[in-house]
């Protein structure tokens, strides 16, 4: 992983003033709270959508707001504003306030900054660029996709980027400020077959970098993968349903982490005893092939932070190491409510949402099996080779994700594709039985969102190519 | 629609300023230059409470506003949205908007609703005492969900969360085509996710009600003992083998096997020839006992509003009749493309283009309960909760994670997790062969239990 490199604070105006800060504070504590916090964003987005070979929209938006929390013991007041003068501020902090019944007044608040780190890698913001040169994108991302081959009729591509400058500042007298630029280029294809057949394909990427980031990740290379993938399940068989070994190709496979343990470790729901991971730090949960990372500080990863946004540090995290539950994913709450401390793990979606326990980059360290040998060693199963969107359940573990792209695998050769298949279990049953691991770590190339009650945060995902064996496979073949 | 607006502008100066805010934002945007703009905005204000183990955990109070606009010039679509209402802000939109529309191809069906497709059809219900709830009753009605839920069965003493809130939007639309009208919605809510905990085994389940009046809003002892019986039944969960058998969809899962539906009649998907149903207007794609309605205009129903999200006027549209495939689902540019007209499901908020969506997805009842269509189940499963998005309506195939309760000669047998119900979305319409009279409008997406006589169902 990168070095961080420091940076010296920051030296532009804050969003809002400090003085302003440090009075909405003193509002938040006045009946009694334990911790006071201010979250000031604003964020601008861009986005361009081709649809049918034409330009469809181009878009702006520009949202600024305040949030304000108040705690005491484990009792939140959450209340924001997207009116920025004093008036309506302290009338919102005061709202927050109310979670606490008594009357006290607080001392007074004195802030200072934290000199951050930085992994993201923005020279220009994205703001600054010109649409003309976003909607070059999707043209070039969309005719490469109808140029790859004939039976591709319909192709979508949309690029989409958000600016978004936070301050937090907090009553323990912590102010970090940070600039969170993040985008993201999709393109999706319908091929037509035979017979009113249509198979799709998908890809993109992105993340926390800059528009010099699309020179190598070319917008013509996305929309061939997309057609790419239409095009080789034209004609697939229906996937085979029952237990069986699958092969999982390395990227957006990571998914099957995510949910499968992920959320399962985030603090909340380990508190509260509703995940089937709580209490079970120090004991076996996985194969021994696999540790897992929880990483903020991917250089230029869709998931990276360099300050969460109750203003703590991006961390590395092994949460499983060698088959063993090393830790969880703590925000500011959970973690004083526990005895714990913050893992830079509190995210939200944005001033209108309190911030809660959540991933960043999550991904499987690389074992030491080629890709080659994993496949050689399986007479038969399924090769998952790209994916869609997976879900849940904390409490008794069952996960699903989609499998877009599948094959047969038949004496270690990977033969037909097959369609309609998705994949369930119960993630440390599924852990357990990972029976190889690839050498080839590689992220996600920077598409993913997470969901959680109601709110979405920008994710990565990660594994290398990855043996399971007895996993269920959902479909409707022999 | 402007003379249905008046009266309501007298009783709220609020309300008004809000129609007035996109009103100067359709005059600005001419200024700048666009040929055609509409302005659509909305003010929002949301209090929700949560509690745990008998303690208040969040309170959480806020008011929202935004305001999009939407502009064509020469035929060239801008699209620009923010939350600040002051003059500067509103001028900085109207030029982004008309800037941006630069850099979009031409694009001969980029047109705004106008004329009769215009108006105003039933308000969607407002309940001014939702307006008025106490925070005190969310916390009462909260605390007494949880109490009543722990009460159902000793093996049931966690919670994961319970809560209630209320929701109150207004919004109002303006564009040089005159549209110009105000509405405005109002929503309680109450919710019950406990946990069920024996042998080492976990099972969440939740029960949930929003409605627009909040007389109507079910008794909080009843949402929390539902929900906990739904957790407790869960206990034992195991798969079962690979097979086919029937599938009987509560109603929550049956609306989700409809919402997953949806997207086929979208007329932007069809008119691609890019849905499952696209060449089959007109022809029978379902069991006869299936009639499915979109219906803007439904009384008490949660997506009832007088216009859609371009001011086009409420309808009800029959979307398959006794199995037949009458109707797709249009807004203005998709209709104008397609040579077909609006059907008023242009759905938006303030930062978003306008597309098509659904109002009120309902279908209709049946005529049997859904104790007698279990009953009457030789074996099958009765399917409770669901994971991820199953339905492509691209390609037509079906996959879903499920849990449920395992039915043998009529009688439930034992809990099952950790299954998957697939098929081809035709076949799995084609073979629904009992619709229940258990319909409930508790969310917007509406069925009541259906019985699909056989798919596949994978486990072990």
């Amino acid at each position: 992983m990168p070095k961080a490199v420091q940076k010296p604070a920051a030296v532009r105006a804050p969003l809002l003033p400090l003085p302003l800060i440090e009075k909405l504070l003193s509002a938040a504590m006045s009946r009694g709270a334990e911790f006071g916090e201010v979250y000031v964003e604003r964020a601008t987005t861009t986005a361009v959508s081709l649809d049918e070979g034409k330009v469809r929209s181009a878009q702006v938006g520009a949202v600024t707001g305040v949030g304000v929390r108040a705690i005491r013991g484990a009792q939140v007041g959450y209340a924001y504003s997207d009116d920025l003068d004093e008036a309506a501020l302290l009338r919102t902090a005061q709202t927050a306030a109310l979670i606490a019944e008594g009357n006290r007044a607080p001392g007074p608040v004195s802030l200072s900054r934290t000199p951050l780190p930085t992994y993201y890698q923005v020279k220009q913001p994205l703001s600054g660029i010109d649409v003309a040169r976003k909607i070059e994108l999707v043209r070039e991302a969309n005719a490469a996709a109808r140029a790859h081959e004939r039976r591709i009729k319909q192709v979508m591509a949309g690029y989409a980027d958000q600016t978004r400058e936070i301050l937090v500042a907090n009553t323990l007298g912590h102010l970090a400020e940070d600039r969170q630029d993040l985008c993201r280029l999709g393109v999706s294809c319908v091929a037509f077959g035979k017979g009113g057949e249509r198979r799709t394909g998908f890809y993109g990427g992105g993340g926390r970098v800059d528009f010099r980031f699309f020179e190598d990740f070319s917008p013509a290379q996305v929309g061939r993968e997309a057609a790419r993938q239409a095009i080789a399940t034209l004609g697939a068989i229906p996937a085979p349903a029952g237990p069986q070994t699958v092969v999982l190709a390395p990227g957006w496979s990571g998914i099957l982490l995510h949910e499968a343990v992920g959320h399962g470790l985030e603090a909340d729901f380990i508190r509260k005893g509703t995940s089937l991971f709580a209490g079970k730090l120090g004991e076996k949960v996985a194969s021994e092939l696999v540790t897992v990372i929880d990483d903020g500080t991917v250089a230029g990863g869709r998931g990276s932070l360099n300050v969460d946004d109750e203003g703590n540090p991006g961390e590395r995290k092994v949460l499983i190491e060698k088959g063993v539950l090393k830790g969880y994913l703590y925000d500011h709450l959970n973690a004083k409510l526990t005895g714990q401390r913050s893992t830079g793990s509190g995210r939200r979606q944005s001033f209108r949402h309190a911030p809660m326990p959540r991933m960043t980059n999550t991904y499987l360290a690389p074992g030491d099996q080629t890709p080659e040998e994993i496949l050689r060693g399986v007479p038969k199963g399924l090769y998952c080779r790209q994916f869609g969107g997976g879900q849940v359940d904390i409490s008794n573990g069952n996960f699903v994700f989609e499998i877009s792209e599948a094959y047969l695998i038949e004496e270690g050769e990977i033969t037909r594709p097959v369609k309609g298949a998705m994949l369930i279990g119960v993630g440390p049953e599924a852990l357990k039985n990972v029976s190889a691991v690839g050498s080839d770590v590689s992220l996600d190339p920077g598409l993913g969102t997470c969901g959680k009650d109601g709110q979405t945060v920008p994710v990565g995902v990660g594994l290398p190519t990855v043996r399971i064996d007895n996993v269920t496979v959902g479909g409707t073949g022999a | 629609m402007q003379a249905q607006v008046t009266p309501a502008r007298r009783r709220n100066e609020r309300e008004a300023s809000l129609l007035d805010i996109c009103e100067q934002l359709v005059k600005l945007a001419s200024k700048a230059g666009a040929s055609d703009s509409e302005a659509y905005a909305e003010r929002t204000r949301e209090s929700s409470v949560k509690v745990r183990d008998g303690n208040v955990e969040e309170l959480q109070q806020a008011t929202s506003k935004g305001v999009g606009l939407r502009v064509f010039t020469a035929g060239r679509l801008g699209f620009a949205y923010g939350t600040d209402f002051s003059k500067d802000g509103l001028r900085g939109l109207a030029e982004s908007a008309v800037s941006l529309a630069k850099g979009a191809a031409k694009d001969q069906f980029n047109e705004l609703p106008r004329g009769r497709q215009l108006g105003r059809g039933p308000e969607g219900e407002y309940d001014p005492a939702i307006e008025d709830i106490d925070p005190a009753w969310k916390l009462r009605a909260a605390h007494a969900a949880e109490r009543a839920a722990a009460q159902v069965d000793a093996r049931v003493r966690k919670f994961d969360a319970t809560g209630a809130g209320d929701f109150l939007a207004r919004s109002a639309i303006a564009s040089s085509r005159g549209a110009s009208g105000e509405s405005r919605a109002s929503y309680a809510y109450l919710y019950c996710s406990p946990v069920a905990e024996a042998d080492g085994q976990l099972q969440t389940a939740s029960w949930a009600d929003t409605r627009r009046r909040l007389s109507e809003l079910q008794a909080p002892d009843e949402v929390g003992r539902i929900a906990a019986r739904r957790a407790a039944r869960m206990l034992g969960a195991r798969k079962v083998k690979t097979q086919k058998a029937a599938i009987i969809f509560e109603p929550q899962q049956a609306g989700g096997f409809l919402a997953g539906l949806s997207g086929a009649v979208n007329g932007d998907l069809v008119h691609k020839k890019s849905s499952f149903l696209a060449k089959l207007l007109g022809k029978r794609i379902a069991s006869q006992q299936v009639t499915l309605v979109d219906d803007a205009t439904l009384a008490g129903g949660l997506g009832t509003r007088p216009f859609d999200g371009e001011g086009v006027v409420s309808q009800r549209t029959v979307v398959i009749d006794r199995g037949v495939l009458e109707s797709f689902l249009y807004d203005t540019y998709t209709a104008r493309k397609a040579g077909a007209r609006s059907t008023g499901n242009a759905v938006r908020g303030w930062s978003s283009l306008p597309h098509i969506g659904t109002s009120n997805f309902v279908l209709d009842r049946g005529s049997v309960s859904a104790e007698e269509i279990v009953r009457g189940t030789k074996r099958g499963l009765l399917v409770t909760a669901m994971l991820g998005s199953g339905a492509n309506v691209v390609t037509g195939e079906y996959s879903r994670g499920a849990n449920g309760l395992w039915i043998e000669d009529g009688q439930i047998a034992h809990a099952v997790q950790e299954v998957t119900v697939s098929g081809s979305l035709l076949d799995l319409l084609q073979a629904i062969d009992a619709v229940g009279n258990d319909l409930d409008l508790r969310s917007s997406t509406a069925s009541p239990t259906l019985r699909i006589a056989e798919a596949v169902i994978s486990g072990s």
